[in-house]
């Protein structure tokens, strides 16, 4: 079998240059505007808190480069968050198995996407919008409605800091640093480009779509389920309403660093970029006590507007 | 019988149809002298309304109403078509937990067109019902900043965190804040920003303030207990909660057990099991037509750390 052609992840890079620019600017704006932005304890806050959005956002570019989509993210961190903190209770096991439920949890929504989506035949919005209903319906049923309190002082202890560095950065750290090398270095992360470049290209190459497929979606649930459970221990509770729009949050950090929605194009570095301006932007508004109706028409027009000098400079 | 495709094909709808049929619950012929009454959800997914919606279920059982419950999943336009059902199901009264002012009087005006009498419970409508039960929102930001008053002695900065801006409950909390801030020259509203009723955004928000404005804050009123508790985790990983004065309102219960541990200051009750029992009792009254109240206020209690025991009970 003939592997398919290497993306040319190069010339991604080189013109993330957009991004970088914006993200440099609106840094200097904030640090020169307030006495707190560029201090180290801020730029630890900003690191914990996207955290979260940016295991979300590595998740789903796995999704958006074959093509597809996950819309049921913010749902599946409830239900996974939901479905740790009830194993998390002190004293009842040991800390693995909350864990382990809360990934697995995730994870198993992701492949139930996946096996729809490819076993299924049906379009990739469609099942990841029932699972968005569907995931958040059963934290409902699980919780009984209410916050699922009294988790263990062990559990809630990952989001606090080892040494200098807050923990959920860590794990975001070491999923984008993973997600990378597999992407570039990696059979089956080559793979993924190719089913979402040109689908009935790569499998006349011999690649297995639906194996790809499934493989991403799965992925991309199991990072869900990881965001729920660091989102859980950050805030001491399961609770049933959390998430709310964060897939829009993770989408757009995904589109801002440069992946196209229809697939095949992208890389985790591009990400990362997007996640942190996402990041610098709420907490740059709050920094400079924005009002909340501005900072909602603030972050749109910074999102669309970064794209669009990214996109304009990579046409010339 | 063979399982043709044909048979194969029709069987998931059938199934499917089959199961909605088992979900309903079957509805029962009238006893005599049984009043029926609809009751209209805003939300039974968030903890307050869920807990009123489970009050008027247990005061219509005790005083042997036969209730209709349904839940509008915060969506007005749900809301009004099932104002709509409730009409068509000839229900003697109609309670509704309006989602928005604006919004859901169409659903409220349906009942009154119908001469169907209408209560509103906890919040209201644009359109007025015949009876409102509920409690004063305005009341609540009063206690909740007489409380930070009391305790600064009436000097110092403040930090409020919004619920969802332009709900009822945010715009009143907020006016009544104010109203009180205005009252004492010595103190200042820092900063204010929205948190939508949500704890990790509240917690994200006040690690922002801790930064912004370390040291020049001295209290923090949320506008429900969920985000009190996002801020009260930021204050304790700063280690700056003893110097911030943190209140809340709702009184769910981890607010409650924070409270007896010392660590949330305090929280201002709203009384679901108070609201639900009123709008069943005010119910019977009207389907019975004798002479009721149009307006039944609810008060709301602040709760610190000396009375929170008789609080945990209910």
């Amino acid at each position: 079998m003939n592997p398919p052609p290497r993306p040319r992840l190069d010339r991604n890079l080189v013109h993330r240059f957009g991004i970088v620019a914006v993200l440099l600017i609106i840094s200097g704006l904030l640090a020169a505007t307030t006495d707190s932005f560029a201090t180290a304890a801020n730029l630890t806050n900003v690191a914990r808190q996207v955290s979260i959005n940016g295991i979300l956002a590595v998740g789903v570019t796995f999704v958006l480069l074959t093509g597809g989509v996950d819309l049921s993210l913010g749902s599946v961190v409830a239900l996974s968050g939901v479905a740790c903190a009830l194993f998390a209770h002190p004293g009842e096991h040991a800390l693995i198995v909350p864990l382990a439920v809360g990934l697995l949890t995730g994870g198993a929504c992701g492949l139930v996407n996946g096996l729809l989506v490819t076993r299924g035949g049906i379009a990739p919005f469609i099942v990841t919008l029932g699972m968005m209903t569907v995931a958040r319906g059963l934290a409902l049923i699980l919780s009984g409605g209410k916050p699922v309190a009294n988790m263990s002082p062990a559990l809630t202890d990952l989001a606090g800091d080892l040494g200098p560095v807050p923990i959920p950065l860590l794990c975001f750290g070491v999923v984008a640093l993973a997600s990378w090398l597999f992407l570039s270095r990696f059979r089956l992360g080559r793979h993924l480009y190719a089913v979402g470049g040109n689908e009935p290209a790569a499998r006349a190459a011999g690649v297995s779509v639906p194996r790809v497929k499934l493989f991403a979606y799965g992925l991309c649930g199991l990072l869900t389920g990881l965001a729920g459970v660091v989102l859980a221990a950050r805030i001491t509770t399961g609770q049933p309403n959390a998430g709310q729009a964060y897939e829009l949050d993770a989408i757009a950090a995904v589109v801002i660093g440069g992946t196209s929605l229809s697939g095949g194009i992208g890389s985790v570095l591009g990400t990362l970029l997007g996640v942190l301006l996402i990041g610098i932007i709420n907490n740059g508004l709050d920094l400079l006590s924005v009002s909340s109706y501005y900072q909602a028409v603030i972050k749109g027009v910074i999102i669309v507007g970064a794209v669009w000098l990214d996109r304009r400079q990579a046409r010339s | 019988m063979r399982l043709t495709p044909r048979i194969a094909l029709g069987l998931p709808p059938f199934l499917l149809a089959a199961a909605l049929l088992v979900g309903c619950k079957k509805a029962e012929s009238r006893k005599p002298g049984e009043w029926l009454v609809g009751y209209s959800s805003r939300d039974q997914s968030a903890e307050y309304t869920a807990r009123l919606g489970d009050a008027v279920q247990a005061r219509a059982k005790e005083r042997g109403v036969r209730l209709v419950f349904v839940d509008a999943q915060a969506d007005a336009q749900k809301q009004i078509s099932q104002a709509e059902n409730f009409i068509a199901q000839k229900v003697d009264v109609i309670i509704l937990n309006p989602c928005e002012v604006e919004a859901s009087s169409p659903a409220v005006d349906r009942a009154r067109a119908a001469k169907i009498p209408v209560i509103n419970v906890n919040s209201l409508t644009k359109s007025a019902p015949d009876c409102y039960v509920g409690s004063d929102d305005e009341q609540a930001g009063i206690l909740a900043m007489e409380a930070i008053a009391k305790k600064l002695g009436g000097q110092g900065n403040v930090l409020m965190i919004h619920g969802i801006m332009g709900q009822s409950a945010q715009i009143h909390r907020d006016a009544g804040a104010r109203k009180v801030l205005a009252k004492y020259p010595g103190m200042r509203l820092l900063d204010h920003q929205t948190a939508s009723w949500d704890r990790a955004k509240a917690l994200a928000l006040t690690e922002n303030w801790v930064q912004a404005h370390r040291g020049k804050f001295q209290a923090i009123f949320a506008h429900n207990d969920e985000m009190a508790m996002g801020a009260l985790l930021a204050l304790e990983r700063a280690g700056l909660k003893k110097e911030v004065y943190v209140i809340g309102v709702d009184a769910i219960a981890q607010a409650l057990e924070a409270v007896k541990a010392g660590r949330l200051d305090a929280t201002v009750f709203q009384d679901a099991a108070g609201q639900g029992r009123g709008a069943i009792d005010a119910a019977i009254l009207m389907a019975s037509k004798q002479p009721f109240e149009k307006e039944v206020m609810i008060p709301f209690q602040v709760v610190t750390r000396e009375n929170v025991d008789t609080f945990l009970k209910k």
